[in-house]
């Protein structure tokens, strides 16, 4: 009785909450009439019970079958694509935690304990975090995508429905998107855990530290945009990757995401404490440059611009990123 | 040979998928429990698993070509299902495309067969 009782629950367990109770009836009537037939035959009781069982099936197959169709966290539409992404990105940031520790402890050999422990913390709990929003992101895609799938359902097909074969021109390489997306973990990383290697190297004879470009004490609450941009960057080269060409509806998406970044961007970049206040002061410390001399200046030129030049930078790059899309759509 | 059965045991499975459907919906314009069912069927010749059974009754349900109602009068409940008016239609229309499909397949068959007898 015990064995027919762990059946039931284990198929149920699988099955929805509304069918449950029903099934579970159903299925100990079921099992009853199978074993009062057999035990008409005249054979030992618990040999039949599990015969009977056996007969059934594993309770996985059973549910499987009361459940009818599959379901899915991420379909076979979008595994192929969603395996590629998530192999990319713990690639790369695997690597780049290796080089980290390598690098450390070039600099600081003398630490090499610590720097080996920073490693495993750091694989330890950023893997699992990297493979987590990998497929958040993908189940999202492909509740999306289920609803989608419904509605070109209701539709009739027609032949004349059929899209053209896309212009070279408007297919998007694969290349191109993996690329985008190995260049924006390696950004997301560099600047999410090693920020402080972010500046100008001073090197007199050995390794004497980093200025660094950023403001450290402000840095931590700026890190929310720098993971909104840059995921943004992942999710837009996910998207080409899945459409494989340009179409306009995938230039509107790259439109509404590069608009996110833009705006993250323009409110980090601008505020006044992005930006290590102390930068100049720090370089005539560590002895790069001497205050005053021409070097000085033309330094000082260049770290008051350079926002503006930044903003410009990224601003070209995330107007051209949807236009060209735009154009490319228009292609037939 | 075991390459054959192997090969023969998943045609047979997709086949059957259909055939027990039709089979099913024959035996219930007077009410049935699935297992009463299973016995009817395996009587006339038609062997079909409970754990394939059970979940097609609910399916046809579901899809309102059987109607079921629990009988707890009984030693213990069972729910017995009958066919609903759209599937006493489902049910004729199935029958006559059925017999459609096993005329044209017994005559390839056969046909087939002559053309072999023939070259011997």
């Amino acid at each position: 009785m015990e064995m027919i009782n762990r059946y039931i629950y284990a198929v149920t367990q699988k099955l929805p909450q509304s069918q449950r109770e029903d099934i579970a009836i159903e299925l100990r009537g079921l099992i009853e009439d199978m074993l009062e037939e057999r035990a008409g035959q005249g054979n030992g009781k618990e040999n039949d019970v599990e015969e009977v069982l056996l007969e059934l099936g594993s309770p996985r197959s059973l549910a499987d079958k009361y459940r009818g169709k599959k379901k899915y966290i991420i379909g076979p539409e979008l595994f192929d694509t969603y395996i590629l992404v998530v192999k990319i990105v713990l690639i790369v940031m695997s690597s780049l935690i290796g080089i980290g520790f390598i690098i450390q402890t070039i600099l600081e050999p003398m630490s090499i304990l610590d720097h080996f422990i920073d490693m495993i913390v750091s694989a330890v709990t950023e893997l699992p975090q990297a493979f987590g929003w990998a497929t958040f992101w993908f189940a999202i895609g492909e509740l999306y995508g289920g609803t989608k799938q419904k509605d070109l359902i209701g539709k009739e097909w027609k032949p004349a429905d059929l899209s053209p074969i896309p212009d070279e021109k408007r297919q998007i390489k694969r290349s191109e998107s993996i690329v985008g997306i190995i260049f924006y973990t390696i950004i997301i990383v560099f600047l999410a855990f090693s920020n402080e290697y972010f500046g100008i190297w001073v090197f007199q004879d050995e390794f004497n530290g980093v200025v660094p470009f950023l403001n450290e004490q402000t840095y931590g609450s700026y890190l929310l945009f720098i993971f909104l941009i840059f995921g943004a960057g992942i999710i837009k080269e996910c998207l080409k990757l899945v459409a494989g060409k340009w179409t306009y509806r995938l230039a509107a998406y790259t439109t509404i995401v590069n608009v996110i970044s833009m705006a993250a961007i323009l409110f980090m970049i601008s505020g006044p404490d992005f930006w290590n206040p102390e930068f100049m002061n720090q370089l005539v410390e560590a002895g790069v440059v001497t205050a005053g001399s021409e070097a000085f200046d033309t330094i000082t030129t260049i770290w008051n611009q350079s926002t503006f030049w930044i903003l410009i930078l990224f601003i070209v790059g995330l107007v051209w990123d949807p236009v060209d899309g735009f154009i490319k759509s228009r292609k037939k | 040979m075991t390459d054959a059965k192997e090969h023969l045991d998943k045609i047979m499975q997709e086949l059957r998928r259909g055939t027990i459907t039709i089979g099913a919906l024959s035996q219930l314009s007077e009410p049935q429990y699935g297992y009463s069912l299973v016995t009817m069927l395996s009587d006339k010749g038609i062997h079909v698993e409970p754990g394939t059974l059970y979940p097609l009754l609910r399916r046809l349900e579901k899809q309102g070509l059987l109607e079921s109602k629990w009988d707890t009068n009984e030693s213990r409940p069972r729910k017995y299902y009958l066919l609903s008016k759209t599937g006493k239609e489902v049910f004729d229309l199935l029958v006559t495309e059925w017999k459609s499909i096993a005329a044209s397949l017994d005559q390839i068959i056969e046909n087939k067969r002559g053309d072999e007898n023939g070259d011997d």
